[in-house]
């Protein structure tokens, strides 16, 4: 019944140096993240260049620190899952750009012209409002 | 009862409740600032125009709450090194430390808060600062129950029953999960709405 | 494997009823609990109701209990009628259905079917259940808010929701509900996943435990973003901030003081992305329910146990990418809208090829006809219908006509109504000897059932009619549009059945509290059933089964060929 056994226990062995070494990177990592955004490099390259780094920092915390580097199986499929479906959210993202311009919020109508403004003092009503 | 302990669980997975739990529940976290991070991405790409972080933000000193947070997730991993040695004051040093350093977090927060709110600033002025207080705010409630969480179980080590218990390494370890987790949504939060 | 403390003390009246850590009296709260708010969901609707069939008359018996500013002489207000529109739908969801499909049978019988003790984290489950309470509590608190109770759809669409009454409390109390299935979702994953007797194998599990587990999945993966954006309509409305609220935003003639620059449709993509997968969880335990009493009452082993349990799988895995099938005409992208038509397209195939299964295990069966088998087999036709009535909405064409008309309040009702709610409650017939030690009474249960499943269609499928004749939903006055008078008297039809409804739940009510002190007393198995949860006494003591089961053989070993007894319980060895 009992899945682990006594050489299992040593992998769990606390590992002092390989923690002060994660630390060490960390904080060099922070440094540099600071150091590259203050050269103004265009939107695109900043935010791929900052999430990468972030990405590794976060990765040693993950793998280190939260022991997901040799973590079972069934972790791993639980957040892989979760990504996985948490992807999906992206299409709000894809959606809002490929709607960009579409006249469909005030913003965009008052940047079209008066031509497609709505009728003055319209107000957005609800079905089910008695008139 | 069996000797259940954390490297024994006699659990079909082989993974302890507490901590199949407790990822169970970072899982859930993950979607929670995935949506959050989602609206940020979104709301900017629709603006008109977005400050550059530099220009409206504390840089410096949310770096200085970056390392603050990330030693204390040094210190709590130390913590649990006392647990598995079985020492009471190496543990309560370093959980204590931890301790410490989250409330340098929340104040050099409330600092910049504080500095904001004098000149007028809230989360009502622009979608920029919406997201920033909601974004931060949140990830501040998030520290706040860390803290209470790390609290409780630096009390507990002056119980002996707590301290003795076989199920007490584990618990160490499951806060030391939110606490790492809580670090990591930083270290993505701080570029994104700092450095960009 | 017992509790620490079995035996050892007594427990007070509040531990043992009241805060207590046991999976079934906690299972036996929710299920209490959430029949009361049903009842309550139900009454809000029997009064939206009567202004439906009669627009403008007073409503009788109850015009003087409502203040003047609600119902004016008695006749409902537009805003009175929102009000408990938007109530209702959230009521019988969050604060009934889920809470009584998962909260109260998933904790009652998941521990039992796989052998265990109790759940993983017994404290966290009464801390799932009393933040439940308090939470519904508080969604009704909106009634007594300053200008009425939240009345902007159970789906609170900004900007109207930011700027109508009764909204923050709605919207924290969702918050606080959300959180109470958040942990709900952890103790049974980690529950099945962990917790099962030995020899119980994910392949000899019941079909509802699988059905739960990938409901969790879903609680726990896709809740947590409306949570987020909840907050943020919150943040909204509390501290002005813009997320949802575009700029220029001009509300009855003057500008919104907010700063602008949100988006509205970012709320519909948040909130849909948990609704969506929430319809499967409304549906997925209900059908969990169905197997096992159709496996139960065939004598048979189910046909398709393994397509059973990948199309729930399945189902749970595509819900999370169909959610913008509501939203084809809302002003999304439609290249977007055709990627949502295909995976909705898609997951249709496992919802029938669930329901195929189901009903090809009735093939060469002998059936027994008792109260949960009648229940369990009319959810096949029925819920049939609403999963095709479902079809012409995922089809992005024939939705720009069907949208926000009744024909889409039909189709939810038919899959929820006699769908999810009749398997419920022949889930409450099936499992109540096991509760409580006892049998509800048949005769009873007969008039429950054919009075139930008759007023239920009479309800709902003068609604299809209706919406393809263009009946706009959410309509206060339906004879305010000259295209609805054709369908007006089918709005008659609707209302008496519903009354009716209520009246025939009044034999099911009886029965249930009657049949706990005075029902006849079975055997512990008194369905003759093969699954784990029948093999401890009837009603189980604390820490269910003297000594832990061992599984032997699958959960539906019915009519074996090398067995005498035409069942052969999972824990009986060979």
């Amino acid at each position: 019944m009992a899945k682990t056994s006594a050489a299992q226990h040593d992998d769990h062995a606390p590992n002092v140096k390989l923690y002060m070494g994660v630390f060490a990177a960390l904080m060099v990592l922070t440094v540099v993240t600071v150091w590259i955004s203050k050269f103004h490099l265009s939107i695109g390259s900043a935010v791929a260049l900052g999430m990468f780094v972030a990405s590794v920092k976060a990765g040693l915390v993950a793998a280190v620190f939260m022991h997901l580097w040799g973590e079972k199986k069934l972790i791993y499929y639980a957040l892989g899952l979760t990504v996985f479906f948490g992807a999906f959210l992206v299409i709000g993202l894809i959606d809002a750009r490929l709607t960009r311009g579409n006249v469909t919020t005030p913003m965009d109508v008052k940047a079209q012209g008066p031509a497609h403004a709505p009728a003055h003092g319209e107000a957005p009503a609800e079905a089910g409002a008695h008139h | 009862m069996s000797a259940i302990t954390m490297e024994n669980p006699d659990t079909h997975s082989g993974i302890s409740n507490a901590k199949l739990g407790v990822w169970l529940f970072l899982a859930s976290e993950i979607m929670l600032f995935a949506t959050l991070f989602t609206t940020y991405i979104v709301l900017r790409m629709g603006s008109v125009a977005w400050p550059w972080g530099w220009d409206v933000l504390n840089v410096p000193l949310a770096m200085a709450n970056t390392f603050v947070l990330i030693s204390s997730s040094v210190t709590i991993v130390l913590a649990y090194v006392g647990v598995y040695n079985k020492s009471k004051s190496q543990f309560r040093l370093w959980m204590g430390a931890t301790l410490a350093l989250s409330f340098v977090f929340l104040a050099i927060k409330a600092v910049e808060y504080g500095a904001k709110f004098e000149h007028g600033i809230s989360p009502a002025t622009s979608v920029f600062y919406a997201v920033y207080f909601t974004m931060t705010g949140l990830h501040g409630l998030h520290v706040i129950g860390g803290i209470v969480l790390n609290a409780v179980l630096l009390a507990m080590s002056w119980s002996d029953d707590c301290w003795n218990d076989p199920l007490f390494l584990g618990r160490i370890e499951g806060a030391g999960l939110y606490w790492h987790f809580v670090d990591v949504v930083w270290i993505f939060l701080f570029p994104a709405l700092y450095l960009l | 494997m017992s509790h620490d403390n079995h035996g050892h003390h007594e427990l007070s009246f509040i531990q043992k009823y009241v805060f207590s850590v046991d999976h079934k009296v906690i299972g036996i709260q929710y299920m209490v609990t959430s029949f009361v708010f049903l009842l309550i969901g139900f009454s809000l609707m029997l009064l939206m109701r009567w202004q439906l069939a009669y627009p403008g008359q007073a409503i009788p018996f109850f015009d003087h209990l409502f203040p003047a500013d609600l119902a004016p002489n008695g006749v409902m207000s537009g805003e009175f009628y929102n009000a408990l529109g938007a109530m209702h739908g959230t009521i019988m969801v969050f604060l009934g259905i889920v809470p009584l499909a998962v909260g109260a049978y998933g904790n009652y019988v998941l521990p039992l079917q796989i052998g265990a003790p109790d759940m993983a984290f017994p404290r966290l489950n009464m801390a799932s259940y009393w933040t439940y309470l308090p939470g519904g509590i508080l969604m009704l608190s909106s009634f007594l808010m300053p200008g009425g109770a939240a009345q902007s759809g159970w789906t609170s669409y900004p900007p109207l929701s930011i700027i109508n009454p009764g909204q923050t409390v709605w919207l924290l109390s969702r918050v606080i509900l959300i959180t109470s299935s958040l942990l709900g979702s952890i103790n049974f994953l980690v529950t099945a996943l962990n917790m099962r007797a030995p020899g119980l194998s994910l392949w000899r599990l019941p079909v509802f435990v699988w059905a739960q587990m990938v409901t969790s999945v879903l609680l726990l993966l896709a809740f947590p973003p409306l949570e987020a954006a909840s907050i943020l309509q919150v943040m909204d409305r509390v501290f002005h901030t813009s997320f949802y609220m575009p700029k220029d935003l001009v509300i009855l003639g003057q500008a919104y003081h907010g700063s602008g620059g949100g988006q509205p449709l970012l709320w519909q993509h948040l909130f849909w992305f948990l609704a969506h997968p929430e319809v499967y969880v409304l549906v997925l335990p209900p059908m969990g329910i169905v197997a096992e009493i159709i496996a139960n009452n065939t004598r048979k082993p189910l046909h398709g146990y393994k397509t059973l349990v990948f199309s729930m799988i399945a189902i749970g895995a595509l819900s999370f990418m169909v959610w913008a099938h509501h939203m084809f005409i809302s002003g999304m992208s439609p290249a977007l809208g055709n990627f949502f038509l295909v995976t909705t397209m898609i997951i249709s195939v496992p919802s029938v090829a669930i329901l195929t299964c189901l009903i090809f295990s009735l093939k060469g069966a002998s059936i027994r006809y008792n109260v949960p088998m009648l229940f369990a087999l009319a959810f096949l036709p029925l819920f049939g219908i609403g999963g095709l009535t479902g079809l012409p909405l995922g089809l992005t064409v024939t939705d720009i006509y069907l949208h926000d008309t009744y024909y889409v309040i039909g189709h939810f009702h038919f899959v929820v109504v006699t769908g999810s709610i009749i398997a419920l409650l022949g889930g409450t017939y099936y499992w109540f000897p096991k509760m409580f030690g006892r049998k509800m009474d048949d005769r009873l249960g007969l008039i429950h059932f054919w009075g139930s499943v008759v007023t239920m269609t009479g309800i709902f499928a003068p609604m299809l009619i209706m919406g393809l004749a263009g009946v706009s939903r959410r309509l206060y006055d339906p004879t305010a549009q000259l295209h609805n008078m054709s369908t007006q008297g089918l709005n008659v039809v609707s209302t008496w059945s519903a009354y009716a409804l209520m009246l025939f739940q009044l034999p099911f009510i009886y029965n249930f509290i009657n049949s706990i002190f005075r029902g006849e007393k079975p055997r512990d198995n008194p369905w003759d059933a093969t699954t784990l949860e029948w093999a401890c006494p009837s009603p189980p003591p604390h820490g269910n089964f003297e000594k832990t089961p061992r599984v032997y053989r699958g959960p539906y070993e019915y009519t074996h060929p090398d067995h005498k007894k035409d069942f052969w319980p999972q824990h009986e060895p060979s």
